[in-house]
């Protein structure tokens, strides 16, 4: 077997599903060129006009949140082409410092840069909401960000053109007020969407529960705080305030922090990584381990689940087998498909945060590749056992049926013409007075049908006992005690009917293990004790005999056994030191 | 005496409607299932009903169940339950507190026509009929404690034929002999036992049964 066919191919089959190609290395370089020099150009601007009052300060700023963005996104966007959240941090990088322009002295910048300066709280807000996959999930995300750009760029087109700053080169007019009036309306919307971006990240954390990765977790709630103290910042762009310079201190650094933590995200991965080595190890060990557990801590997701298709049954199971649905592609899991031999092998469910790390996902799965195979055998195996099992209690009450409707048949045909033949007759004896020899044969005629039905009724009876589906396991019991062997003591503590099938087996334990009495036990009395304790039935018969019975040693206590287990119960012998044989047997009723 | 049956085989029902009319005895109404039986019951209060325990549609207790609903309901009518089986825990049911025109017998006593119609007068009358088989099961029964075994043999049969229902005067007849030694035999077997004795045949077959019973 080559190695290509024993690593599986993994193929992803959700979320992002259109796989963007990596890009190359060349058009990584050029993009982190052109943002350091737009960095560096506009700094230059900037601190070069004398306009900025604290020059080195200011570039500093624009600086600790340009670079972390323009650095977080060219690795984004290298190692998860698949997620938008690499171009757009790298937008960010390149917006962000577009604020230093209004400080220029050249009027094309100046005017350039009044016209992007707000942008940035836009595209901060889409990416913390775009947060992992780079994608808008829902409708009214979707809507606070567009929101969020119109009011960034359209508002700030129409107070530019009103004349906010009369130098500015695409000011129509000059009417300072109404700019300024809609300057005050743009700083409350945006205020007021940053915090409807806030609430919506809160309720996404309340609704999907924190991401079950640890490091994310910790993102997503810099995030809010971020966009909070932005939020802050825009009320302070209507009304400054005192404390505006401390807002503004820890919106930068909430601002540069965020791509940051993104990056420890990113080494999360790497840490991750090496627990494939962990996994090997595990999977070296002991190659018959169940799979999600190691898979789960490889993966740092609790939350991952494994499922194996079984292709003779046409259906996915968990590892033990039992039949599952995959759950749709949707906003709480993310799903991967196993292939081998272009056959579907396993799939994994797990957070979706997870589904960026695509190199991981292929490590790991290619170094389950075997034990995986193995575990697909295993819960082929389980799934083959619990039909089995099934299939079982399904014989059994089709034996059960079978024998009630032959009861019944006996019952209703044989039974019923003797009782009616009986009955013609008697009604000829009393005809025949005047022959008293045809009388007595007509006489013993009639016993020996008497006696027919006698036998009718014991076959009839082993076969299936109409007392029982007729009147309930109680009756059936007492009828059980009266004709035994052994004078028996009956403790029944049931008056309710059960399953039709728990009754039929308490019925026959209890009379088999009678019966063995009998046969065995040498003993002076026996008692049968039925009672309900939860959802089990307790049928327990003991003896006063000579005890020595065992599962093994006669036929009829393992039947005894059988019945119990097919109906997920179990049989207890116990031989007491002093004599005698206990036997109970636990049926689950509930 | 007016009978309404209730019997799903036709076979049965029949010989028991013709052995019944032989002993001029007056069948009403001759049904294959319990709810009719219930409507004829309302409707034309009979004197007896005879009833397959076993009945339509699921065959399991519909017939005893309607036989308990007429002893509840409508005690002025003497009820007289057949079966296939005969099953002691049944009968108790049936009997619940009083054994007064009440019966429970084996299908394939009919055929002994003439025991069969005295025990219809019986029941009907507010004695009562219980299958000797159940009560030779009762007797037979093993007991770690037999009181049994003080009886003498003629007071053992004296006391199964008692549990059946059967009067002093039918022991008398069926053991041939007189109904003053059968009073002596029943008076030593109730204080053998220590079972308080009774003036009326049903209440002693009660007595006698939940004697045996327990």
């Amino acid at each position: 077997m080559s190695s290509s066919e024993v690593a599986p191919q993994v193929i992803r089959t959700s979320g992002a599903a259109t796989t963007l190609r990596r890009p190359t290395v060349r058009a990584l370089w050029l993009t982190g060129l052109a943002g350091v020099a737009v960095v560096t150009w506009f700094s230059f601007l900037a601190a070069a006009s004398g306009q900025l009052p604290h020059p080195a300060v200011g570039v500093l700023v624009v600086g600790w949140i340009t670079v972390p963005y323009l650095v977080s996104g060219l690795i984004a966007w290298w190692r998860r082409p698949a997620s938008r959240l690499g171009p757009l941090m790298l937008a960010a990088g390149f917006v962000t410092p577009l604020a230093l322009l209004p400080f220029a002295n050249q009027q094309i910048w100046l005017s350039v840069g009044e016209l992007f300066e707000v942008l940035p709280a836009a595209i901060y807000l889409h990416i913390f909401l775009a947060y992992p996959s780079g994608r808008l999930a829902g409708r009214y995300e979707r809507i606070t960000v567009l929101s969020c750009y119109a009011a960034t760029l359209v508002l700030t087109v129409v107070k530019v053109m009103l004349g906010l700053s009369p130098t500015n080169i695409f000011a129509v007019t000059v009417s300072p007020v109404a700019a300024l009036r809609v300057e005050q309306v743009q700083f409350g919307l945006i205020c007021a969407l940053l915090l409807c971006g806030a609430v919506q990240l809160y309720t996404r954390r309340r609704i999907l529960g924190r991401p079950k990765r640890r490091l994310p977790a910790l993102l997503v709630d810099s995030f809010g705080l971020a966009l909070v103290s932005l939020a802050a910042l825009s009320i302070g762009g209507i009304r400054p305030w005192p404390g505006i310079g401390v807002v503004q201190a820890i919106t930068s650094l909430a601002m540069g922090l965020a791509p940051v933590v993104f990056l420890f995200g990113l080494l999360d991965m790497r840490l991750a990584r090496t627990d494939v080595g962990g996994l090997l190890v595990e999977l070296d060990r002991d190659p018959t381990l169940d799979l999600q557990g190691p898979l789960a801590r490889a993966l740092h997701d609790p939350s991952l689940e494994l499922a194996y298709w079984l292709p003779d049954q046409d259906i996915w199971t968990d590892q033990d087998g039992h039949p599952i649905e995959l759950p749709g592609p949707d906003q709480r899991r993310s799903i991967r498909l196993i292939y081998r031999n272009q056959e579907p092998v396993a799939a994994l469910f797990f957070d979706p945060t997870l589904g960026d790390e695509e190199e991981l996902l292929n490590a790991v799965s290619a170094a389950a590749g075997i034990a995986l195979e193995n575990g697909r055998l295993r819960a082929e195996l389980r799934a083959k056992l619990q039909e089995l099992q099934s299939s079982r209690v399904r014989a059994l009450e089709a034996g059960w049926r079978e024998r009630q409707r032959l009861e019944r048949n006996l019952h209703d045909g044989a039974q019923q013409r003797l009782v009616g033949i009986s009955i013609e007759l008697g009604s000829l004896e009393n005809r025949a007075m005047a022959d008293p020899q045809l009388k007595q044969r007509l006489t013993r005629t009639r016993e020996e049908v008497s006696a027919s039905l006698e036998e009718l009724r014991s076959i009839a009876r082993g076969i299936y006992p109409a007392v029982l589906s007729g009147h309930g396991l109680a009756v059936a019991v007492e009828s059980l005690a009266t004709s035994a062997a052994v004078p028996v003591r009956l403790e029944v503590g049931i008056t309710e009917r059960l399953p039709e099938a728990v009754e039929v087996a308490a019925y026959y334990i209890a009379s088999e293990a009678l019966a063995n009495i009998g046969k065995h036990a040498h003993a002076n009395t026996a008692t049968v004790r039925v009672n309900r304790d939860g959802d089990l039935l307790v049928v327990e018969v003991s003896d006063d005999g000579i005890g020595g019975a065992s599962i093994t040693g006669g036929s009829g206590l393992r039947g005894l056994r059988d019945r119990a287990e097919v109906l997920g119960g179990r049989v207890l012998i116990t031989n007491p030191a002093g004599g005698g044989t206990t036997i109970r047997a636990e049926i689950p009723c509930g | 005496m007016r009978i309404a049956i209730a019997e799903d085989s036709i076979f049965v029902r029949e010989g028991l409607t013709r052995i019944l009319r032989d002993a001029d005895l007056d069948v009403i109404a001759a049904f294959d299932n319990a709810d009719a039986l219930m409507r004829e019951v309302r409707h034309s209060s009979p004197d007896l009903v005879i009833v397959d325990i076993r009945l339509p549609p699921t065959h399991a207790d519909e017939g005893l169940r309607a036989a308990i609903h007429i002893r509840e309901h409508h005690p002025q009518v003497a009820v007289l339950v057949l079966s296939q089986y005969v099953e002691l825990a049944l009968a108790m049911q049936l009997l619940a507190d009083s054994a007064e025109g009440v019966g429970y017998l084996l299908k394939d006593r009919i055929g002994n026509v003439n025991e069969f119609i005295s025990a219809v007068h019986r029941v009907a009358d507010g004695g009562s009929a219980i299958d000797p088989k159940i009560v030779s099961a009762l007797m037979q029964r093993r007991r770690s404690e037999n009181p049994l075994v003080f009886l003498t043999p003629r007071e053992r049969e004296v006391m199964e034929l008692m549990a059946t229902g059967t009067s002093n005067q039918g022991i008398a007849d069926q053991l041939m002999i007189t109904t003053r030694a059968v009073e002596k035999y029943v008076s030593s077997i109730f204080d053998k036992l220590g079972i308080p004795s009774s003036r009326t045949d049903s209440r002693r077959v009660m007595a006698v049964l939940l004697y045996l019973r327990s």
